[in-house]
């Protein structure tokens, strides 16, 4: 089943052409890689679909809805969460209050908001860390807890906006453990990463874009072998090598 | 005895000391003062529900001051309409006027509101002061208006000794700070301080940060303009200069700030603090050197920024703590 | 009708003054992302500057801009380096500290009030200098000379201060960190002194505006205050941040100010300016000139 559909997005800044009619399909259950070098136009293009931005033209579908142009806080109680490239804590609140802002997205009950929020904490292995300020949380952790609160709203589709960067590899594996259990207890997941090695061994499938333009598209295995991938990532002088 | 329950005793024990006061002062001058201050915690905690918990910054407040007490004193004197009735209408003609001041600003960056509240309260004071009629309603200008203390009683609010006003407004203390941290414990409170301080990450976990700060700031012009009416039966003389000034505006952003905005404690203790050191350095330094007490507010306020920019409040309730830590500790290790 | 294009003109002259006392009020902004509630008493401060030394001196009324000017800038960026640095650093992790704001209140007060107590409540005017009361005539209408003078000066202010952010490499440097303050401390620039900087132009354009205004208007020490409020109306209306947008906003309310009185009662003038503020707010947010999103 398709739970996200986008059909020729595009977004003008002035007259830069961030993103440039690209197509996407999400089905349900996937981890959607999406890639691309520096300014390619990523988070530009997660911003348009979280209704941080209104795309200039195209259709974005969730959930067999329309959804342009949608204001971030409806999309998220329907079901789309997002995180932020550059960790956004309410930094005089405890982790718990971070968390428990989120999970006031579908109920009105502060017990309810808090029991909510300690599964989510749980289920991350960071329940220990529940009353600390998430000011003076590691990066490590303050990417932790942009999904914890992403997952707190209770997501259909999760947008994970580089998750690894800045993390040691070791936490870069617990990492990708983590999302692996999030997409078995059901949620979708679509995630720009650098980290070639982490999104390789996530993602079922992978689009490339540059200049805001898609590339390439296909499993990992296709991804890796693609000869304009290769170039945009490394130059024209890699491929004939 | 444990820590809450020494918190629980400690708030009884204020509550009746509260209450009890007039009992040992008989002095008016005395109460006249306590009731002043009661009224400015009383505005800065209602000030405090938007410009402390939703992050933004109310510079006009005295508006909505002025709004209340024209209102009811105009209903009042015109119409016969008890005070009472008045206080309920006031409050909703500010709250319209605190929705129209918030709805295009509460979208922009928080300078935008500032701006914007002080333009109104500003506006709003040249407006009374230059006009003595709104359609039928005598308004009376730059001289305002005076209720003739003649049907004294609790219908009219009106009372010939400070006791009753004394109790009015603890009464409506109390309240203000009850409705205050039942907010800050819920949905509402939660939403605020999100929105407040990470508006684009509040944004995308399912909170419209701009309807909170509107439900926030409806709530404040309510009860600001309550106390506005307060005010007008208490001194039964209302001028524009006087109520609407730039100057109670401020004085209201400044308590909460030394004190702690975003706080329940924080505005209280910011009125304790600052009511007396406005009220004695304005006796002791009045005629020699002028403005000085307002001297030492700037520098009280940008010492406290320094040192403690989340307000005095933060380093006092630390200092509350470990002493109740320490009492318990004695008690249990007997 | 002569008195309307009379008055028109004199509006424009007194309002290209008005967009200077705001001027520096933009730039601040503009860079730091902060309003400077103390920019009313820096300009005070830079009128009693100014009403000294042509007191004491008895020079020409605007060769004092040679000493006002420097000495705001010097006063400008201490104030900055001292007293609200400190604060910035402190909330760097705050996106919009409201608590430099407030500091700048306490600026403001310490500032009025200390004028006050040195220099007494008195309003003081430099009667006798060349420019008082000078008119030009042209036709059946009178022209203020000092205001004229002004309006030219605050032209002048506007183009050097358009050429130095455009042109030096240290107004490169600011307009850098106005547009993104991270981005540019990674590129190496100390966004501090920037601030620095900054403040200092923003109290300097203050000490012209100072300058301009002494010849005809009285020196008292809450004079800032009236300036103050007309200058957030004023930033608002041309769009926070933008120079040209604070002399338009200006030129709009000196139009008001002196036309109004022909149809209405002088104080409603007032009313209305705080009117078109508001309706501004809610039509045009980002002011009437102002371009960029950022808000």
């Amino acid at each position: 089943m398709v739970l996200l559909e986008v059909r020729g997005m595009t977004k003008e800044f002035g007259g830069l052409r961030a993103i440039d009619s690209l197509d996407l399909t999400i089905e349900k259950g996937q981890i959607f890689g999406l890639i691309g070098p520096n300014g390619a136009g990523k988070s530009t293009a997660f911003n348009c679909i979280a209704g941080a931005f209104a795309p200039t033209a195209g259709v974005i579908t969730f959930n067999n809805e329309t959804i342009n142009g949608q204001k971030p806080w409806n999309l998220c109680k329907k079901g789309l969460a997002r995180t932020f490239q550059i960790v956004k804590p309410f930094a005089s609140k405890s982790v718990l209050y971070n968390v428990m802002v989120a999970s006031f997205a579908t109920t009105n009950s502060r017990q309810v908001a808090e029991e909510k929020a300690i599964k989510v904490l749980e289920s991350l292995n960071f329940a220990d860390k529940k009353d600390i300020l998430s000011s003076n949380l590691t990066i490590a952790d303050r990417k932790r807890l942009e999904i914890a609160r992403a997952l707190a709203t209770e997501p259909k589709l999760l947008l994970l906006d580089e998750v690894m960067a800045g993390l040691r590899p070791n936490e870069v594996d617990e990492m990708v453990e983590v999302l692996k259990k999030i997409r078995e207890q059901g949620t979708t997941i679509f995630v720009i990463e650098h980290i070639m090695r982490a999104i390789m061994a996530l993602s079922d499938r992978i689009v490339v874009i540059q200049f805001g333009k898609k590339i390439a598209e296909g499993t990992p295995k296709e991804i890796a072998n693609n000869e304009n991938v290769i170039k945009a990532y490394l130059g024209e002088d890699y491929v004939a090598a | 005895m444990n820590y809450k329950n020494i918190n629980k005793v400690a708030l009884v024990a204020i509550l009746l000391i509260a209450f009890g006061l007039p009992l040992v002062i008989r002095s008016a001058t005395y109460l006249h003062i306590l009731v002043l201050l009661f009224f400015y915690a009383y505005l800065t905690t209602s000030w405090n529900l938007v410009g402390g918990f939703a992050g933004v910054l109310p510079l006009g407040h005295a508006a909505f001051v002025g709004i209340g007490a024209y209102t009811s004193t105009i209903l009042f004197l015109q119409y016969g309409i008890s005070p009472w009735i008045g206080m309920l209408v006031g409050g909703v003609l500010a709250t319209i006027a605190g929705i129209l001041i918030g709805l295009p600003t509460f979208k922009m960056r928080g300078a935008y509101f500032a701006l914007a509240t002080i333009a109104f309260a500003e506006g709003f004071r040249v407006i009374v002061e230059n006009i003595d009629y709104i359609g039928p309603f005598k308004i009376n200008g730059p001289r305002g208006l005076q209720i003739p203390p003649l049907d004294i009683g609790l219908a009219n609010f009106m009372f010939a000794s400070k006791e009753p006003y004394y109790y009015i407004i603890l009464i409506m203390l109390v309240a203000v700070v009850v409705l205050t941290y039942v907010i800050s414990r819920s949905k509402l409170g939660y939403y605020l301080n999100a929105g407040g301080e990470e508006p684009e990450a509040a944004m995308a976990l399912g909170v419209n940060v701009a309807r909170a700060k509107l439900i926030a700031m409806a709530m404040s012009s309510f009860l600001t303009a309550m106390a506005g009416t307060f005010y007008a039966q208490f001194t039964l003389y209302i001028h524009p200069k006087s109520i609407i000034s730039l100057d109670l505006s401020f004085e209201i952003a400044f308590i909460a700030l030394i004190g702690g905005r975003g706080s329940i404690a924080g505005p209280i203790l910011g009125a304790l603090l600052l009511r007396p050191v406005g009220d004695f350095s304005r006796i002791y330094f009045g005629d020699t050197l002028p403005g000085m007490h307002l001297i030492i507010f700037g520098l009280v306020l940008i010492l406290v920024m320094h040192y403690q920019p989340r307000g005095l409040q933060e380093p006092l309730t630390r200092l509350y703590n470990n002493l109740i830590r320490r009492i318990t500790h004695n008690t249990t290790g007997r | 009708m002569y008195y309307i294009i009379e008055d028109t003109i004199n509006g424009i002259l007194m309002g290209s003054i008005y967009g200077l006392t705001a001027m520096g009020l933009t730039i601040i902004f503009g860079v730091l992302k902060v309003v400077n509630f103390a920019h009313g008493s820096m300009l005070m401060v830079g009128m009693y500057l100014a009403y000294w030394a042509v007191t004491l001196s008895g020079m020409h009324p605007y060769l004092a801009i040679v000493l006002v000017a420097p000495a705001m800038f010097l006063f400008g960026y201490t104030l900055q380096n001292f007293v609200i640095k400190p604060i910035f650093i402190a909330e760097k992790n705050v996106r919009e500290p409201l608590t430099v704001i407030i500091v700048t209140t306490g600026i403001w007060y310490i500032l009025d009030n200390l004028t006050l107590l040195i220099f007494g409540p008195q309003y003081r005017s430099l009667a006798d200098n060349p420019l008082n009361g000078q008119m030009l005539e042209i036709g059946e209408m009178f022209i203020s000379v000092p205001k004229l003078y002004g309006c030219i000066t605050a032209v002048i202010t506007a183009l050097g201060v358009y050429w130095f952010f455009q042109k030096t490499d240290m107004g490169r440097a600011i307009r850098a960190t106005s547009m993104d303050r991270e981005a540019a401390s990674l590129m190496g620039i100390n966004q501090y002194k920037i601030y620095n900087v900054a403040f200092g132009i923003g109290a300097a354009t203050a000490g012209i505006a100072a300058v301009t205004l002494v010849p005809f208007y009285n020196v008292f020490p809450t004079v800032g205050v009236l300036f103050d409020i007309k200058g957030f109306i004023i930033v608002v209306l041309g769009g926070l941040g933008s120079i040209g947008g604070a002399l338009a906003g200006g030129i709009i309310i000196g139009i008001i100010e002196s036309v109004g009185p022909q149809f209405m009662t002088a104080t409603w003038t007032e009313a209305i300016v705080y009117g078109l503020f508001l309706v501004v707010l809610f039509v045009k947010p980002s002011g009437l000139f102002g371009q960029k999103h950022d808000w």
